[in-house]
């Protein structure tokens, strides 16, 4: 979906999130969080942002309902986004399902500020080969995509994680970007750890206000001093090694 | 017929410029909405729940959106006493709008250490005593379920401040009154309610409840009219000024809680859907009065006709 707009939101960086109110009247009374998915531009000048969304609830079947020329009332853009350096070279980034939302846009920024001498290598996962979004983007920015379903109906058959590891251990990344489901990146957690490599993850949270005020989007934080971390305003976006997953 | 009708109102010693606060839990430290309104065109800020040592909250999932509602278990996670005076109240101070500090302890003598600690800050216009949050195990709701015991919370607590001193009421009781006719005897300036009121939804498929806490307190428009009906309630048994909260999503109900016998109101979940909800309702009490030729707040405060 593309959202036609002004202001700070065209300046949004990858794994940046907007909150979007969706009315309904006092039904679906909270704002939702999107990750952005792309900055529209037209004839070079930003112009809008893209939002990358599945249907799985009440809120994102309203989404869908949306049609050309209304209007969304969105609050954006929020929290921190992905940590991107000239000095990584070498870099994975690993989707699962929708959460390949932010890591296109991502993908798409690296692409530019590179001018394309830094190409990432892409591991995408879905169940099926209809959650697996995105493919041809990568592939048009000329990045290696590997992809994994886990029902054999596009690519092999196993997790993504599991290529992905074999990857790790054969020429180590300066820097992995991932997004996707909690068990995922637990999975990646563990390999990460194991290995001394640098990942940061964007993690999704049903959250009320998405400016640090309800506190009700806490993930656990790894420092038991620290106890939570609050994903709107520490995050989405965190050094994996950061967390307890 | 006056161009700029009269709003102000007192809660104690407290002069609020108007009658619009925010209500604590759903505010920050108000620096978080600093980016969607003037806070200085508020009545009055009442910040996050504060206690003597910092609370690190309950694990998440802390809240989940529920009809016309939302359920929230944050366990009053807050940065305690000593970084609340050091992080936020510089900026606090830099407002004219009045700050209330919402306090909360597991002891009665936590409850009288944090009122002592206080009073020694100007700047703070005055208390809001929590003895009803339903999420912690401790404190909160024990103190405020009970007359006797919540009458002993804020004695100790009014012994121990000049400041402005509020208590937020539980709805969770089989009479509101009873509560309330016992705090105003024990010295309280002003009644806040309601808190939420407890609630629980279940994710069907896995038959577990959504929340890790189990239960947690239910806001928003759902509760609207459960706040109404205690703030009239209460109303008609008290004599100092009550504050109205919950569900106020705009104008029309800041009214009703008004003519219902609120002095004042409070904005809590209207602020996550909609930042500018609290100065978007200043503006619609004045611009409510101008169009019904009202002079002063004080003529619509009680003004019900039953």
């Amino acid at each position: 979906m593309g959202l036609s707009c002004e202001g700070t939101l065209l300046r949004a960086v990858p794994g940046q999130f907007i909150m979007v109110r969706l009315k309904a009247g006092n039904d679906l009374l909270l704002r939702r969080p999107f990750s952005i998915h792309g900055i529209v531009t037209s004839r070079g000048n930003p112009r809008g942002i893209e939002l990358l969304y599945k249907v799985v609830g009440k809120g994102t079947f309203r989404l869908s309902e949306y049609r050309e020329g209304d209007s969304l009332d969105v609050i954006g853009p929020l929290g921190n986004g992905f940590t991107i350096s000239e000095s990584y070279e070498r870099i994975h980034i690993v989707s699962g399902g929708i959460g390949v939302a932010p890591l296109r846009f991502l993908a798409m920024h690296i692409e530019r500020v590179t001018g394309g001498k830094v190409k990432p290598q892409v591991f995408l996962g879905g169940r099926s080969d209809a959650d697996l979004l995105c493919t041809k983007e990568f592939i048009d920015l000329g990045l290696p995509v590997q992809i994994t379903t886990d029902d054999g109906s596009s690519g092999d058959q196993c997790l993504i994680t599991d290529p992905w590891e074999v990857s790790v251990s054969v020429n180590p990344p300066q820097m992995i970007y991932a997004c996707g489901p909690m068990s995922m990146l637990q999975c990646i957690g563990g390999i990460v750890s194991k290995h001394g490599l640098l990942c940061e993850a964007s993690i999704e949270s049903a959250m009320a206000c998405g400016i640090g005020a309800c506190l009700g989007c806490v993930v656990r934080a790894k420092d038991i001093n620290e106890q939570y971390k609050h994903v709107c305003i520490d995050g989405p976006v965190f050094n994996i090694q950061d967390l307890k997953i | 017929m006056a161009n700029h009708p009269k709003t102000a109102v007192s809660i104690g010693p407290a002069d609020l410029k108007n009658c619009v606060m925010t209500a604590s839990g759903t505010f920050g430290y108000a620096g978080e909405f600093a980016g969607f309104m003037d806070l200085n065109r508020l009545g009055g800020i009442i910040v996050k729940g504060l206690s003597l040592k910092p609370s690190g909250g309950n694990p998440p999932p802390r809240i989940v959106e529920t009809a016309c509602g939302m359920l929230n278990a944050i366990g009053l996670e807050n940065v305690g006493l000593d970084a609340f005076i050091e992080k936020k109240l510089p900026f606090l101070k830099t407002l004219s709008t009045p700050v209330f500090v919402n306090i909360y302890g597991t002891t009665i003598a936590e409850y009288a250490e944090l009122a002592q600690r206080l009073e020694e800050i100007p700047e703070i216009a005055g208390l809001e005593v929590n003895i009803s949050c339903p999420n912690v195990k401790k404190g909160g709701i024990a103190f405020g379920a009970d007359p006797a015991t919540a009458h002993d919370v804020v004695t100790a607590v009014r012994r121990k401040t000049t400041k402005s001193l509020m208590v937020k009421l539980s709805p969770n009781v089989t009479d509101i009154t009873h509560i309330a006719c016992s705090v105003v005897d024990a010295g309280a300036d002003a009644l806040s309610l309601i808190n939420t009121i407890t609630g629980m939804a279940i994710d069907v498929e896995t038959r577990r409840p959504i929340l890790a806490n189990i239960t947690g307190g239910l806001s928003g428009p759902a509760i609207k009219p459960v706040a109404l009906r205690m703030v009239w309630q209460v109303a008609q048994k008290v004599d100092i000024p009550i504050v109205g909260v919950g569900g106020i999503m705009g104008t029309g109900d800041a009214l009703e809680f008004l003519i219902a016998g609120a002095s004042a109101v409070q904005i809590g979940t209207a602020n996550f859907v909609n930042p500018k909800t609290a100065v978007e309702v200043v503006d619609g009490i004045e611009a409510w009065m101008k169009a019904n030729e009202i002079e002063n707040i004080h003529e619509i405060i009680g003004s019900i006709r039953v």
